[in-house]
């Protein structure tokens, strides 16, 4: 393209356009236009339908939404958008480390005031109190919750000659040593066999058992102490028994295992059977089962609705929320993408009733329902990742030999301890 | 005499234009050049030049990215000084950066020499050789990561074809290391090679042919002629590898960045970078990530000086100081003779004129 004289002009004229648009909507400081909710979350975190629907209009208001999936660093775009304080979008998704926006709750509408507590009744009671500072502001209202229990190869089990239906086998590991014994006992039958993938998923999966996490709601320090060692110990005799293939989250080995057989018995979350089996080992369709975990029920991960305090129509945004949310709604979410309802009424909808063909025709859904409703619940405090992180990173330790289980231990509290003390929480 | 100055004074501005008192506006004049050239710096000043002042205000507070800023002074890098990773992602970096860099080079210079002398097809080695520097570093990442793979690794595979044992690469500290140190040297060798062949290129063949003439060695030829007319290319591709080697970030990311720790087992692939990147991004330290951003600077200015030291720099100018210095002694040395000689023909002439 040759630059003529006009043109030349006509693009300066453009980009000023342009540069005075922006500036324009630096006055607004919530994203989208104004009839439009705008809302930010991660892909796969809703049903496509639903929001299909929501964006020709939410019902009983005059806003329709307008949603971005957002694709990696989600949580980085999302403090960006809120550290600018211009065009932050109405409506945003929050992980499982809802806690760390605590510190921030003035930047989002206290949902209690938009009428939540009403609806309070219809939601797993451990999985509200997650969305709830500790100044008893309700920042964020439920998605989906993560319901763990035990994913274990048939096929394998009765090769070994252990018990090979769901309840015998939950009968034959109702804790965590006797379902040590189980690992051994395949891996005696079938070399190689493992019962987790790496030495942190016993430990995280351990700790998602448990009422008490690293902190009290009044800022008291407890990862030092002995629950979160015995998880720790746990973890280690694992491995030391043998029982762990040792790879690591996020490497290629992580589906390998799954996918060549390796992996014959996990405690996961609901959602890992997605992640796990479905997505990385299509071939052992029929083949898995599921059954109460040892040691009881637990729960890891799920994720949070906010609306930011920019928000243009609070009431509009708390309006959609609810009926996303909804129990029925829920229902249609763990069909499309596999997001487990925190809504008990959800449970007994006849969609989600169906049998599951990858689970050999099991309902997989009484047991997840059965664990989400025995879940005790436990304080998610907002430095829960620096010291979650620190453990496991000193857990990796232990598993490829460089530490002895005391050594990482001192170090990971030793470490906790700076990181803390930096943050100004102890 | 004074009252003819003040006519030639007078005369002079009267005859001058009123206008010109004033000089004419030279700034006003370039305007339209100026304007034309601002696009870049004005973009520069929001996008280059901001953030990097704004990073030195920002190290000397805590942020986590929403709250208010808070001023700590220098607290961030007094932690920084007195944090064992933060040691152990300088440590690793420089590791990564010496068994990927040194070889790299090396490997670049014979693949250039070799690509120097090829006959046929010379330009698709040319392109082999560059294309793996186009090429992804995701991609290109992922793919090592299979090939270093723990349980099905190709080269665990190619281990155990030939009897030995399989190694768990990604799980070991120096198995990462290495695994990060052949993805950089698979993708920067061939660039490397270019950058040597083109120095080679511009060296003349007179000089080779002068060589060859007094009979000096392919070796020979090598390292006596090759080697120190490439000097400047040489110290171009340390710098530049060196300032990448320092910054080694996306391998550590793509091979663990989803494992919740950035570094891998044991912190072992841990860089500055990628530590700098976990702290502000993933912990949402954002002062602190400054701190190690610019100890991260400081670092990158302290081994670019070492290189330019080393291997080039003011070399030249140190040649010619030597030679000056033992031109001088050579001349000093003669006026030394010379007088001496003098000395000796006045003896002499006094020894005559005595007798």
């Amino acid at each position: 393209m040759t630059v003529t004289r006009r043109k030349f002009l006509a693009l300066g004229a453009g980009s000023a356009a342009v540069a005075a648009g922006l500036s324009g909507c630096g006055s607004r400081s919530s994203l989208g236009a104004s009839d439009e909710l705008s809302m930010w979350c991660w892909t796969g975190s809703v049903n496509d339908d639903l929001i299909a629907q929501a964006e020709k209009g939410i019902a009983g208001t005059s806003k329709k939404l307008s949603m971005t999936r957002i694709g990696g660093d989600y949580k980085t775009k999302v403090l960006t958008s809120l550290a600018g304080k211009s065009l932050v979008p109405d409506i945003i998704g929050i992980n499982d480390d809802v806690a760390t926006y605590f510190p921030n709750a003035d930047q989002f509408h206290d949902l209690n005031e938009l009428g939540a507590d009403k609806l309070k009744g219809d939601f797993l009671e451990w999985k509200w109190k997650l969305g709830i500072t500790p100044d008893n502001k309700m920042m964020a209202f439920p998605m989906d919750t993560g319901p763990t229990a035990l994913f274990y190869r048939r096929d394998i089990f009765e090769k070994a000659g252990l018990p090979t239906e769901p309840a015998d086998v939950a009968a034959a590991a109702p804790d965590w040593e006797s379902y040590i014994e189980v690992g051994k006992k395949a891996k005696q039958a079938v070399p190689g066999s493992a019962i987790t993938d790496n030495i942190t998923s016993v430990f995280l999966y351990a700790l998602a058992q448990l009422p008490q996490r690293f902190m009290t709601p009044d800022g008291k320090y407890l990862a030092d102490g002995d629950h979160i060692r015995k998880a720790w110990d746990l973890a280690v005799r694992v491995v030391k028994e043998g029982l762990s293939a040792n790879a690591q989250d996020g490497s290629t080995d992580a589906n390998a295992v799954v996918t060549n057989g390796r992996l014959v018995a996990f405690v996961g979350a609901v959602w890992w059977a997605q992640l796990g089996p479905k997505n990385a080992a299509p071939k052992t369709k029929g083949l898995w089962r599921v059954t109460p975990a040892p040691g009881g029920a637990g729960n890891r991960g799920g994720s949070f609705l906010a609306i930011t305090k920019y928000c243009k129509d609070p009431e509009a945004a708390f309006a959609f929320i609810s009926w996303l949310e909804s129990s029925k709604n829920q229902a249609q979410s763990f069909l499309d993408p596999v997001l487990f309802p925190s809504t008990p009424a959800s449970y007994t909808d006849s969609r989600l009733a169906a049998p599951d063909p990858f689970f050999g025709g099991q309902q997989i859904v009484d047991v997840f329902a059965d664990s989400a409703k025995k879940y005790p619940g436990a304080y998610f405090s907002p430095y829960d990742t620096i010291i979650g992180d620190a453990l496991k990173a000193e857990l990796v330790n232990i598993e490829i030999g460089s530490k002895t289980s005391d050594q990482a231990w001192r170090d990971a509290q030793h470490q906790i301890d700076r990181e803390l003390t930096r943050a100004g929480a102890i | 005499m004074a009252v003819t100055d003040t006519i030639r004074r007078t005369a002079a501005v009267a005859t001058k234009d009123p206008a010109p008192d004033k000089p004419p506006n030279k700034f006003r004049q370039a305007l339209p050049q100026y304007a034309a050239v601002s696009p870049f710096f004005i973009l520069f000043a929001i996008f280059g030049a901001f953030p990097v002042f704004f990073s030195i205000y920002l190290s000397f507070h805590s942020w986590d990215g929403i709250g208010p800023m808070k001023w700590v002074g220098l607290e961030q890098y007094s932690y920084l000084l007195t944090d064992p990773q933060f040691w152990k992602a300088i440590t690793n970096t420089l590791i990564i950066w010496v068994i990927s860099t040194v070889p790299m080079l090396l490997l670049a210079l014979v693949i250039a020499n070799s690509l120097h002398n090829a006959t046929r097809f010379r330009s698709f080695y040319r392109i082999a050789y560059f294309i793996p520097n186009i090429t992804s570093v995701v991609a290109v990442t992922m793919v090592f990561g299979s090939i270093f793979s723990n349980n099905f690794g190709l080269l665990n595979a190619f281990l155990q074809s030939i009897g030995l044992d399989k190694i768990e690469w990604l799980s070991q500290p120096w198995g990462i290391k290495v695994a990060i140190a052949s993805i950089v040297a698979w993708r920067w060798t061939g660039y490397n090679a270019i950058i040597f062949l083109a120095g080679l290129q511009a060296i003349s063949s007179d000089i080779y042919e002068a060589a060859k003439v007094d009979g000096a060695s392919p070796r020979q030829t090598f390292w006596r002629i090759t080697v120190p007319l490439l000097r400047p290319v040489i110290l171009f591709t340390a710098v530049t590898s060196t300032i990448g080697g320092l910054q080694i970030f996306t391998e550590s990311q793509v091979l663990f960045g989803s494992s919740g720790a950035i570094g891998g087992p044991g912190d072992g692939g841990l860089t500055i970078v990628s530590y700098l990147y976990d702290n502000a991004f993933g912990s949402n330290q954002f002062g602190y990530g400054a701190a190690i951003g610019w100890a991260l600077f400081i670092l990158i200015v302290l081994f670019s000086i070492i290189n330019w030291r080393l291997i080039g720099g003011n070399d030249d100018e140190r040649l010619t100081k030597r030679a000056a210095r033992r031109a001088n002694a050579r001349i000093a040395e003669q006026a030394a003779r010379r007088q001496a000689g003098d000395a000796e023909t006045e003896e002499r002439k006094e020894l005559t004129d005595a007798r």
